[in-house]
């Protein structure tokens, strides 16, 4: 065989061999990614969940039936920060007062979700 | 510059394992270990090395043993990765080299193609066996035993499982395709073929060196990785095609300067020119990715002189200071004398060349020894560099010396004149002499006096970078620290009129002074490790830890910042950023912790109160929250007294709904009152993480427009391109 025609062909091998293993992986963890994507919204839709999170009472509007919190991370559905949230009973917002430490339970479909239980904590 | 992967400092396991080690001046590259993805629960507290060799021996010889085991297989890996690191690229070289003098068919040059092609089989199988000892030292090193070298568990994991394995795998496919390519009886009769069969190991071999650079220091650069690696891959380029490159150009040179080689001669004489040519690019290429690397690697004077990596660096210039002196000698001279027609040349200058071109390639390989050590030092940059002078030049020596200041300035004038003397000297022929005498005469003077007015007093601690970042509760603890043993002398306030710092040889510095660049966090760290025996200030270094030591230093930063800060109003003065707001951690209630550092790129309320004084106030903040969030401002209301139950003392109305420290707030207190005590404080922090005006009052009600305009100010400011402040005192 030509020399050259050796070396057109080990080229190609290589070509393609790096090709061929560039597109495999790559589009293996595209389609992971995709994949988790898929899983994460599904899980968040439709479906009713419930968490209990720990945080601090900043303010109670009894009329609206609402309780502002400064809350830890609610996972999967919103990061720390101060917020209000429904109340499912007016017990639950003449339980506390303004400054209580609290664990509360948050329950619904996201992101329709009231407080359904609180206590204070410490 | 080969080596393994990423660097990684969170992993606490990785590092203590990584200082043990460090003290046998081994493992000094830290590794990402593959053991982080799953196996560490199992060895969990089994230290790998004692379990094997020592259980039961006492802890002296336990250290001995360790250490020793560690040497020999830093001795062992050091001497493959130089053995590989040379072979792979002299392969590059010799394929570059035959390319370069071209097709002859002379029978000498045709000789010596062979001897090249047959050099270069043996490298491509030395690499490939010296590659196989580098990964099983690596492996060994990665897993803290000597077992592990030859467990193929063990050596799946680091192929499969790190970046370094990974480009190790590639390289090694590279250098396996590369000599099976070179045992390939090709025809090369026809040009066309010629070129290709000999383009193609040149490729190979450049595709099997230039991963290296991937699995390097560069590939821990961050950020700017992609930057760093390819700089490292166009620098071992280079280095595979001049310093390969010479030991086979001197073989030719020295075959044909034999009797029966005259018939290669003027295909010796062509070779070498164009080896010549390609070299002065290759060289200009080298030096600038180069320091571009040392900048990135090493990035100061400090760490060129005060740390093993920059050391190495100075003796790998060193070395290439005399490489590049036999270059110039090869070019300017001998080959110049090689002009002329073939047969005809000189048969001793080509000897001579040969020698000397042999003598540049045993330079060069010893800088591949030097570059393999690099290549297990944990850079520069990521070192603590000891100074080792006694004094060290800065600009910032002349703040306030005019006298000085101006005799700097004539010297550098005078410095400048000899410079652009020699500049002359080498281009004008005529007038060669003087004014190269000049030159030297004008550098002299101006070195002379330019720089002593520039020395500023050092010490080893110098460039010592803080361990402990700048943060509210190391300035609290430093506060206390400072309290209890410092006062005395340097006074409440710092001004130095503590009732014990009288009888003082000399009193007691001003530690409220700005402090300028004349005294590095370094010498303040030496002075409190040591003492001023001239000035009678004990040495601390015994009774204060390390890490003591340097609170101390983030509360004298904050202290003459606060000091600094005395003057600084309500009023936010544009684009003018100094003071850095030290990072705090808080929380409120039991949510989890949060940082100030978090609330970079938007700007930040910090408001110290106390009740009752400060309830007008709180309530006016309170009710207009939601303005104040609109124009991007996030209050923090810390009480002055760190009352845990300040929430519910703020009570239910108005409604308070911005974060209200409950936890965190002592250290916020008292590194922040350094900068404003008055009994109610609003500190405004712009998006860069800096102080930009602090309003001082009683916490009465004020109009809220003025602090308005002052975050409509902040909005309005561009986001400039300067770094946030920097964590750490500098």
């Amino acid at each position: 065989m030509r020399a050259w025609k050796a070396v057109l062909l080990i080229n190609l091998a290589l070509v393609i061999g790096v090709g061929w293993g560039y597109v495999f992986w790559g589009l293996r963890a595209t389609g992971l990614e995709r994949d988790l994507a898929v899983a994460r919204a599904a899980a968040l839709t439709g479906v009713e969940r419930q968490w209990v999170v720990e945080g601090v009472v900043r303010a109670i509007f009894p009329q609206l039936g609402v309780l502002v919190l400064t809350h830890g991370d609610i996972p999967g559905f919103m990061p720390a920060m101060t917020m209000g949230f429904r109340a499912a009973s007016p017990k639950i917002q003449e339980a506390v007062s303004v400054g209580d430490a609290v664990r509360f339970t948050l329950r619904g479909v996201p992101p329709n979700v009231a407080v359904t239980t609180i206590e204070k904590i410490k | 510059m080969q080596h393994a992967g990423h660097i990684r400092h969170r992993d606490g396991r990785r590092r203590r394992r990584r200082e043990k080690l460090h003290g046998a001046r081994v493992g000094a590259c830290r590794h990402d270990s593959p053991e982080k993805n799953g196996r560490q629960n199992g060895e969990q507290g089994r230290d790998p090395e004692h379990a094997e060799h020592s259980i039961e021996e006492s802890p002296s010889t336990q250290r001995r043993f360790t250490i020793r085991y560690t040497t020999r297989v830093y001795a062992l890996g050091l001497s493959a990765r130089w053995i590989h690191l040379a072979s792979s690229i002299l392969l590059v070289g010799a394929s570059a080299m035959i390319v370069m003098a071209g097709r002859s068919d002379r029978p000498t040059a045709r000789r010596w193609e062979d001897r090249v092609l047959a050099g270069a089989r043996g490298l491509a199988l030395l690499a490939l066996a010296s590659g196989l000892v580098v990964l099983a030292v690596q492996t060994a090193l990665f897993e803290g035993r000597a077992g592990a070298a030859l467990d193929r568990h063990a050596i799946a994991r680091v192929l499969l499982e790190t970046q370094a394995g990974h480009v190790w795998l590639v390289r090694f496919g590279f250098l396996a395709i590369l000599a099976t390519f070179l045992w390939l009886r090709l025809s090369v009769d026809r040009r066309a073929d010629w070129r290709a069969a000999r383009g193609e190991a040149l490729l190979l071999g450049v595709a099997a060196l230039v991963p290296l650079a991937a699995a390097g220091h560069a590939a821990a650069v961050e950020p700017g990785t992609a930057r760093a690696i390819a700089f490292d891959g166009l620098h071992v380029i280079a280095a595979g095609v001049w310093v390969g490159g010479l030991l086979p150009l001197a073989l030719l040179l020295r075959t044909a300067a034999t009797e029966n080689g005259a018939d290669a001669r003027p295909h010796a004489v062509l070779a070498a020119r164009r080896f010549s040519r390609v070299a002065l690019g290759v060289i200009l290429l080298l030096a600038v990715t180069g320091a571009l690397l040392a900048i990135t690697h090493v990035g100061s004077v400090a760490g060129l002189v005060g740390t093993s990596y920059g050391r190495l660096l100075l003796v790998k210039l060193g070395l290439l200071v005399g490489i590049l002196a036999f270059a110039a000698v090869n070019r300017s001279v001998l080959l110049a004398r090689l002009a002329g027609d073939g047969p005809t040349v000189g048969r001793p200058t080509m000897r001579r060349l040969s020698g000397f071109v042999a003598a540049e390639a045993a330079l060069a390989l010893t800088i591949l020894a030097v570059v393999s050590a690099l290549s297990v030092t944990p850079p520069a940059r990521h070192e603590a560099p000891v100074w080792p002078f006694g004094i060290r030049l800065s600009l910032a020596a002349l703040e306030g010396a005019p006298v000085e200041a101006t005799r700097a300035l004539i010297g550098s004038q005078v410095g400048v004149l000899g410079l652009a003397a020699l500049v002359a000297g080498t281009v004008v022929r005529a007038w060669r002499l003087p004014l190269v005498a000049g030159a030297l005469v004008g550098l002299g003077a101006g070195a002379g006096l330019a720089l002593p007015p520039l020395a500023i007093d050092a010490y080893p601690t110098t460039y010592l970078r803080p361990s402990v970042p700048y943060q509210a509760a190391s300035i609290a603890a430093g506060a206390t620290l400072y309290r209890e043993t410092c006062m005395r002398c340097h006074g409440g306030t710092g001004a130095g009129d503590g009732p014990q710092g009288r009888g003082l040889p000399r009193l007691p510095a001003d530690l409220r002074a700005p402090h300028t660049a004349q005294h590095t966090a370094g010498d303040l760290f030496w002075w409190i490790t040591n003492g001023i025996p001239a000035a009678g200030m004990p040495g601390f270094g015994t009774q204060f830890t390390e890490d003591q030591r340097w609170e101390l230093i983030n509360f004298l930063r904050a202290l003459s910042s606060g000091y600094a800060a005395r003057g600084m109003g309500s009023v936010v003065e544009p684009d003018r950023r100094w003071l850095v707001a030290p990072d705090f951690t808080f929380s409120v209630g039991p949510t989890p912790a949060r940082t100030l550092k978090e609330f970079r790129g938007r700007n930040v309320l910090l408001v110290l109160y106390a009740l009752p004084g400060s309830r007008p106030r709180m309530s006016q903040l309170a009710e207009r929250e939601g303005t104040l969030a609109t124009l991007g401002v996030e209050v923090i209301a810390v009480p002055i007294d760190a009352d845990p139950d300040a929430i519910r003392r703020l009570g239910a109305e108005p409604r308070v709904l911005f974060p209200v420290v409950t936890e965190g707030a002592e250290a916020i207190v008292t590194a922040y009152r350094l900068f404003a005590a008055s009994p109610h404080a609003e500190l405004l922090i712009d998006r860069q993480g800096y102080v930009r005006a602090i309003a001082k009052s009683r916490g009465e009600a004020a109009e809220l427009d003025a602090l308005l305009a002052q975050i409509q100010q902040l909005n309005d400011e561009k986001a400039p391109a300067q770094a946030a402040p920097e964590e750490h005192v500098h």
